[in-house]
C-alpha cells in the first residue's frame, strides 16, 4: 500500500511548472526527493471505516518499480480470508485483477482506475498511477502558508491542465522545515471531495517516509487508514517477473 | 420640585401629577389605546413554521415557492415502514411489503380524500413494460440486443454472463451506486435459477410464477426497500403543501396515525419523514415550547416580585401594564406586519422579562422617595422624573438596537426588529402611562379602607445592604476588581474566535423527533436522503442536459427528472430504426427443440464464477446487502467459505449425471415457456409508439411535471445527509458547478444562516453607532460614552469565549443575542452613570447601594424571561434561552462590578471629567 503514498508523490515529481510557479515547483521537487526510491516492497494493513465502523482489515503485500519510464505495481491481498490471493497488477494505465476465489484474471477498462480500490477511499489511480502522463496534467502554484497538524506548511495548488486528469485540482501541504507532505486535498467539480493526511514518518535509507496515512472521504461517511508494517527501498524482493499477467495468474 | 427640569422631565412631571389626580381618566386612556390596537391584534396571524421564516427575495426561495405551489413532489410525505423489530429477516421483509400494500389500499380510500391526493407504494412499471427500449439510450440498446437476441436458455445465460463480465468486473463504484438495482436483478436471477432447478427436478412451473420471476429479473423490485430489506418506503402526496398552515398538522397527523396503526397491527413500526413531517413536528414542538415557557416566565417573574416586595399588589401594579404593553406590541405588530413567526413569538415571551424592568425601576424609586418622607403625589412625580431619565434612555438604546435590525435583508430579522422595537416602546409607554394611576388607585383604596401603611417594598433595605456591601468593595478595591475582570476577558478573548455556527438546521429542532430520526435513518438504511436539491425548468432539453451532467457528480446519488421519459424526434427515428431491426432479428430467432445440457452446464459454471467474483467485489466494497444476496445464490459466506448447497450445486449434479440430450424434458418445457414469455415481453418493451405525458407513471407525471404541464422538475439526491454543513457545501458546490438554478430547503436554510449572520453583523454595527449616539446625546460627554460601551465589549468577549469553551454554537435564532446584548446589556451601566453623575465623586458606594437592588431585580426578571426558553423541547429555543440568560448575567456583572470600578479609577484616581459638556458645575 506504499503505492498510495508513492503514487501521490510521484505525481508531483513530474510536474513541469511555469516560470512564475518556479518556487512552488522547487518546493514540490524538494519534497519529492525523499520518494525517488525504486523497487519498493511493503506490507501494509488497510482498514475502511464506514460511518465510523471498522470493516475487516485488508492486509496487502505490494511491489512497485520503475522501468523505462513506466510505473509497475503489484498488490496481493493476504487478508481477510475471503480476499486472500486476490491481486491487482497495474502497468501505467492498464489494470488487471486476479480473483483468489476463482483463480480468474480480468483486464479492467482504463476508466476503472478512477474507481474505488478494494472498497477503500483510494482510487486505483491514487494507489498506483504516477506516470508522466498524469503528472503532466498539473501545474503547481504556491498559494500561501498554513499550519497543519501543528506544522508550518507551504500550501501549494496543483491545477489540472487536461480534462482527463483524475482530479481538477489538488492542494498539498508540505512542511517548511523538513519538506514532508502532511496533507493532500483532492478537488472535483469545485469541491474538496477527499483529503489524505500523513503520519508517523520514519527514516528509511536516509529519507523520511510516512508509515501511516488516512484518506478521509467528504462525500461518503467513510475513511480509510493505511498502516505500513514493512517498507523497503531498492528491495531485492521486487523482481521484474512479478509484473506480468502470467505471474498474476500463478499467484496462489 | 425646585430644581430646573428639562423638557423630558417636565413632561414626566406633568403626566405624573395629572394621572394620579385623574387616575380613572388615565386608565381610560390606556383602555382606549388598547381597544384601538385591538384591531391590529385581530389582524395578527401566528405563522409558526420554518417555512414562514424563509428569506423571500432570493431566486432560490422564489423557485422553491413555485415548486411548492406547482409540483406535488416537494410536498411528498415519506412513510417509512420499519420491520427491524422482527428478528427473522425474511419475515420482516414480507411484513413490510404486506404493510405497504395494506397502506396503499387504506390511503386510497375516499375517507382520506381531503388530505391525500395519491399514494405510491410501489414503483409503477407499466411504462417500462411497454416502452423500456424506446426509453433506452442507443449504447445500452446494443447491450440489451446482445442479451436478448436469442432467448433459448443456453444463449440467454451466455449473454447474461457476457453482460456481467463486461459491466461489473472490478467496477465496485458502479456496484455501490446501483446496489439496490443490482440486488433486485440478482434476486430475479436467483429465482430464475430456482425455476431451472425445479424444472430439472421435474416440477411443474406455473405461468403466473414464471411471469413473476421474469418481471423480477427484467424490471427489478417495484417496492422501495432498505439495504437490508427490513424497511420499506412509500410516498403519500397530500392535497396540501407547506403553505397550508391549517391543513399541515391535521393532515400529517392523519397520515401518520393510519401508518402507525397498520404497522402496529402487524407488530412493526411506521413513521413519517420529509420536510412536511419535520414542519409539522416543528409546528407542534415550537408551539408547546412557547406556551410552557410563557407560563413559566410569568410565574418566575411574579414569584420574584412577590418574594422581593412581599406584597401581592406589586405584581398586579407591574403586571397590568406589563400585559397591556404586550397587547399594544401585538396590536402594533398586527397593524404593521400582520404576523408573528417563531422568532418574534419567542421575543414576545422575552418581553415579559424586559418590560417588567421599567416597573421595577419606577416602583423602587417611588418607595425610596416615600421612605425618604415625600407624600404620595410628590413621590410618584419624583420617581418618574428620577427613574424616568434612566429608563427612557435605556429603552431608547434598546429599541434603537432593535430597530436597526430593520435594515436586514432577511424578512424574519426585519420583522424581529419591528416587533422588538415596538415592544420596548410599548412597554415603556404602558409603564409610564399606567403605573402612576394604578398607584393612585391603590392609594385611594388604602385611604378609603383606613389603612395608612404605604410601604409596599419592605424588603428593599435588606437587599440594599447587600448592594451597599458591593459598593463598598468597589470603592475599596477598584483596581483589583477591574484587573480581575480584565484578565477574565483577556483569557476568554483567546477562545472567543472559536465560537461555532450551527449549520445543521435539523439539530435546531426538538431532540428525538421521529421525523428527524427517520431522516437520518433514510441515509443510513436506504442510501438516500429525503432532502436534496431541486431545479425547475420549462425547457425539456435543458432538463435533459442538466440531468446528464448532474448525475455524473460524485456527491450525487441519483437524479430524477422527466428527461428519463422524454425522447426527442431524432431519437425516435434512431431508436425506432434500431428496434425495427431488433424485432426483425427476434423474428429470425427460433425456439430450440432441446437444451444442450453440456452448454447449459458450462454457462452455469461460468455464471456461478461470475457471481462469486461479484460477491468478492461487493465484499471489498462493504456492500452487505449485495454480499448477502449473492451469498444466498452461491452458498458462500462472508469469509468466502462454501457453507451450503445451492441451485447451482443441485443443477451441476443433475446435469453432470445426465449429460445426454433430452434427459430433462421439463427444462426443455421451461425453455419453451421462457422463450415465449420473454419474447412477448421484449416485443412489448420494443414498442415504437410515441410516449405521451399521460403514459408516464403517475408518480412522475404528478410530481415532476407542473400542474399546467409547462415546467419540469429535476430532483437531485445526495450521497449523504445534506443537512450536515461540511457535506452540504460539497454537494451544493458541485451542483453549482453545473448550474446555479438549484434550490431546496437545504440551500434556503443555508441562505437563512448566511443572511442572519450578515444581517446580524451590519445591524450590530449600526446598533452600536446608534447606541453610542444616544448615549452621547444623553451624557454629553465622549469619555463617559466610551466608558459606558466598555462593559459591553467585555460582555461580548466573555459570552463568545464561554460559548466556545462549552461548545454552544450560534444559529440563526440565538444570534438575536447580539442586538439584544447591545440594547439591554448597556442599560445597567446607563442607570449607574445617571446616579453617579447625580451623587458625584466619592459616592459610588451609595450609587451601588441605591441602584444595585433594582439592577439585580431587573436582571433577574430579564434572565427569567429568557431562561424560560431553556425547558423548551426545541433545541434552537433552548440554546437561545441559555445564550440570552448567560449574556444578561454577564452584562450585569460587567455593569455592576467592572464599570463602576473603572469609573472610580478614571474619575477619582486619574481625575477624568465625565460631566456633561454643558455642565458648568465641575463638582
Amino acid at each position: 500500500m506504499n503505492k498510495i503514498f508513492i503514487a501521490a508523490l510521484l505525481l508531483f515529481a513530474f510536474c513541469i511548472g511555469s516560470l512564475s510557479a518556479q518556487t512552488a515547483q522547487e518546493i514540490v521537487d524538494r519534497a519529492d526527493e525523499a520518494f525517488q526510491g525504486d523497487r519498493v516492497y511493503s506490507i501494509s494493513r488497510m482498514t475502511v471505516f464506514k460511518s465510523g465502523e471498522a470493516q475487516p482489515v485488508q492486509e496487502i503485500e505490494s511491489y512497485t518499480m520503475e522501468n523505462a519510464g513506466k510505473t509497475y505495481s503489484l498488490s496481493i491481498y493476504t487478508a481477510p480470508r475471503r480476499m486472500k490471493g486476490t491481486a491487482n497488477l497495474m502497468i501505467e494505465d492498464d489494470l488487471w485483477i486476479r480473483f483468489g476465489s476463482t483463480g480468474r484474471t480480468r483486464k479492467m477498462s482504463s476508466s476503472a482506475k478512477k474507481n474505488s480500490a478494494g472498497g477503500s477511499d483510494f482510487s486505483y489511480a491514487d494507489m498506483g498511477d504516477g506516470g508522466q502522463g498524469l503528472a503532466d496534467n498539473y501545474t503547481p502554484k504556491l498559494v500561501g502558508e498554513e499550519s497543519v497538524e501543528g506544522e508550518n506548511c507551504y500550501k501549494i495548488e496543483l491545477i489540472s491542465q487536461h480534462a482527463d486528469a483524475p482530479y481538477e485540482k489538488m492542494v498539498v501541504y508540505i512542511t517548511k522545515d523538513t519538506y514532508r507532505y502532511i496533507k493532500i486535498e483532492y478537488f472535483e467539480s469545485n469541491a474538496n471531495i477527499k483529503s489524505m493526511k500523513f503520519y508517523d514518518y520514519k527514516t528509511v535509507n536516509g529519507t523520511d517516509y510516512p508509515f501511516r496515512y488516512i484518506m478521509e472521504n467528504h462525500i461518503k461517511p467513510s475513511s480509510t487508514e493505511v498502516i505500513v508494517d514493512v517498507f523497503e527501498i531498492d528491495s531485492s524482493k521486487v523482481q521484474d517477473r512479478f509484473f506480468t499477467t502470467g505471474y498474476l495468474e500463478s499467484i496462489r | 420640585m425646585e430644581q430646573k427640569l428639562n423638557l423630558r422631565e417636565r413632561l414626566l412631571s406633568r403626566w405624573a401629577r395629572w394621572s394620579v389626580e385623574n387616575w380613572g381618566k388615565a386608565l381610560l386612556i390606556a383602555l382606549v389605546i388598547t381597544v384601538i390596537l385591538g384591531f391590529g391584534l385581530a389582524r395578527l396571524r401566528m405563522e409558526m413554521t420554518f417555512y414562514s421564516m424563509l428569506p423571500d427575495r432570493s431566486n432560490q426561495v422564489k423557485d422553491l415557492k413555485e415548486i411548492t405551489e406547482n409540483f406535488s413532489y416537494a410536498s411528498g410525505i415519506l412513510v417509512v415502514v420499519d420491520g427491524r423489530s422482527i428478528e427473522d429477516p425474511k419475515i420482516a421483509e414480507k411484513t413490510v411489503r404486506d404493510t405497504i400494500d395494506e397502506l396503499t389500499l387504506e390511503y386510497s380510500k375516499d375517507t382520506y380524500d381531503s388530505y391525500i391526493s395519491s399514494v405510491i407504494g410501489k414503483v409503477d412499471l407499466s411504462i417500462f413494460k411497454e416502452h423500456a427500449l424506446m426509453l433506452t439510450k442507443i449504447d445500452d440498446l446494443e447491450r440489451l440486443k446482445r442479451s436478448y437476441k436469442d432467448l433459448n436458455l443456453v444463449p440467454l445465460l451466455k449473454h447474461i454472463n457476457n453482460d456481467f463480465e463486461a459491466e461489473y468486473s472490478g467496477n465496485s463504484d458502479k456496484l455501490e451506486d446501483e446496489e439496490a438495482e443490482a440486488v433486485s436483478r440478482f434476486k430475479g436471477l436467483g429465482e430464475l435459477l430456482k425455476l431451472i432447478e425445479d424444472a430439472a427436478e421435474g416440477k411443474d412451473i406455473s405461468d403466473t410464477k414464471l411471469d413473476e420471476v421474469l418481471d423480477s429479473y427484467m424490471f427489478g423490485d417495484p417496492y422501495i426497500m432498505s439495504n437490508d430489506n427490513r424497511m420499506g418506503l412509500m410516498i403519500v402526496q397530500p392535497t396540501f403543501n407547506m403553505n397550508d398552515i391549517n391543513m399541515l398538522q391535521p393532515g400529517v397527523d392523519t397520515i401518520e396515525m393510519v401508518a402507525k396503526k397498520a404497522a402496529s397491527d402487524r407488530g412493526i413500526n411506521a413513521g413519517l419523514t420529509g420536510i412536511m413531517a419535520v414542519g409539522r413536528d416543528e409546528m407542534v414542538t415550537s408551539g408547546q415550547g412557547l406556551v410552557i415557557s410563557s407560563i413559566l416566565a410569568l410565574i418566575l417573574i411574579l414569584g420574584l416580585l412577590v418574594l422581593a416586595f412581599r406584597m401581592f399588589s406589586v405584581p398586579l401594579i407591574s403586571g397590568i401594564p406589563l400585559v397591556t404593553g404586550i397587547l399594544w406590541t401585538l396590536g402594533l405588530s398586527g397593524l404593521i406586519i400582520n404576523r408573528l413567526n417563531i422568532m418574534t413569538a419567542m421575543y414576545i415571551v422575552a418581553l415579559l422579562g424586559l418590560g417588567i424592568d421599567y416597573a421595577i425601576h419606577l416602583l423602587t424609586g417611588y418607595i425610596q422617595e416615600r421612605d425618604g418622607g415625600l407624600d404620595f403625589k410628590s413621590a410618584v412625580e419624583t420617581s418618574l422624573i428620577k427613574s424616568g431619565a434612566g429608563i427612557i434612555t435605556g429603552a431608547l438604546t434598546t429599541a434603537a438596537a432593535f430597530f436597526t435590525l430593520t435594515i436586514a435583508k432577511t424578512g424574519i430579522i426585519k420583522e424581529l426588529g419591528v416587533v422588538a422595537g415596538l415592544g420596548i416602546i410599548s412597554e415603556l409607554a404602558a409603564m409610564i402611562i399606567i403605573i402612576p394611576p394604578l398607584l393612585a388607585y391603590r392609594e385611594h383604596r388604602l385611604i378609603k379602607s383606613g389603612k395608612i401603611d404605604h410601604r409596599i417594598f419592605s424588603k428593599v433595605k435588606i437587599k440594599s445592604d447587600a448592594a451597599s456591601g458591593i459598593g463598598k468593595l468597589l470603592v475599596k478595591a477598584p483596581f483589583s476588581i477591574a484587573i480581575v475582570m480584565l484578565l477574565i476577558v483577556i483569557f476568554l478573548s483567546f477562545k472567543a474566535g472559536d465560537v461555532g455556527i450551527q449549520d445543521n438546521i435539523l439539530k435546531m429542532e426538538a431532540k428525538g423527533l421521529e421525523s428527524v430520526h427517520l431522516n437520518d435513518a433514510m441515509v443510513k438504511e436506504f442510501g438516500m436522503a429525503p432532502d436534496g436539491l431541486l431545479i425547475i425548468s420549462s425547457n425539456i432539453n435543458e432538463v435533459r442536459d442538466l440531468t446528464d451532467k448532474i448525475d455524473k457528480l460524485s456527491s450525487v446519488r441519483s437524479v430524477e427528472s422527466p428527461a428519463d421519459y422524454y425522447v426527442s424526434d431524432k431519437e425516435y427515428v434512431e431508436r425506432g430504426d434500431f428496434l425495427g431491426e431488433f424485432t426483425h432479428e427476434l423474428d429470425g430467432n427460433v425456439l430450440a427443440a432441446d437444451v444442450n445440457s453440456e452448454g447449459l452446464l458450462d454457462e452455469l459454471y461460468r455464471l456461478e464464477t461470475n457471481l462469486i467474483e461479484m460477491g468478492d467485489m461487493a465484499y471489498l466494497g462493504n456492500m452487505d446487502r449485495l454480499v448477502n444476496t449473492l451469498g444466498e445464490i452461491t452458498g458462500i459466506d462472508n469469509d468466502g467459505v462454501k457453507i451450503k448447497d445451492t441451485s447451482f450445486d443441485r443443477l451441476f449434479t443433475l446435469l453432470e449425471d445426465n449429460p445426454a440430450a433430452g434427459s430433462f424434458p421439463a427444462i426443455e418445457a421451461l425453455q419453451s415457456s421462457v422463450y415465449k414469455k420473454m419474447n412477448q415481453k421484449i416485443r412489448t418493451m420494443a414498442s415504437r409508439g410515441k410516449i405521451t405525458p399521460d403514459m408516464l407513471p403517475s408518480n412522475i407525471r404528478d410530481s415532476l411535471i407542473s400542474k399546467d404541464g409547462k415546467s419540469f422538475l429535476i430532483s437531485i439526491s445526495p450521497t449523504q445527509n445534506p443537512w450536515e454543513g461540511e457535506y452540504r457545501d460539497i454537494f451544493t458546490s458541485q451542483v453549482n458547478s453545473v448550474t446555479d438554478k438549484g434550490t431546496g430547503m437545504i440551500l434556503v436554510a443555508d441562505q437563512l444562516n448566511i443572511m442572519a449572520q450578515q444581517d446580524g453583523r451590519s445591524a450590530s454595527i449600526l446598533a452600536l453607532i446608534v447606541v453610542f449616539l444616544i448615549l452621547l446625546v444623553d451624557f454629553k460627554n465622549i469619555k463617559l460614552t466610551v466608558l459606558t460601551m466598555l462593559p459591553l465589549l467585555g460582555s461580548f468577549i466573555t459570552l463568545f469565549g464561554i460559548m466556545a469553551l462549552t461548545g454552544i454554537k450560534f444559529d440563526f435564532i440565538n444570534i438575536i443575542v447580539v442586538p439584544l446584548l447591545i440594547g439591554i446589556g448597556i442599560d445597567d451601566a446607563v442607570h449607574i452613570n445617571h446616579r453617579y453623575l447625580k451623587e458625584g465623586k466619592g459616592k459610588m458606594a451609595l450609587v451601588i447601594s441605591r441602584t444595585g437592588t433594582a439592577l439585580l431585580l431587573t436582571t433577574l426578571t430579564t434572565v427569567f424571561g429568557f431562561a424560560s426558553f431553556i425547558p423548551s423541547v426545541m433545541r434552537a429555543m433552548r440554546s437561545t434561552g441559555i445564550v440570552l440568560s448567560l449574556a444578561m448575567a454577564i452584562a450585569f456583572l460587567f455593569s455592576v462590578l467592572f464599570h463602576p470600578a473603572v469609573l472610580i479609577i478614571v474619575t477619582e484616581k486619574f481625575g477624568w471629567n465625565i460631566k456633561p459638556w454643558n455642565d458648568k458645575n465641575d463638582k
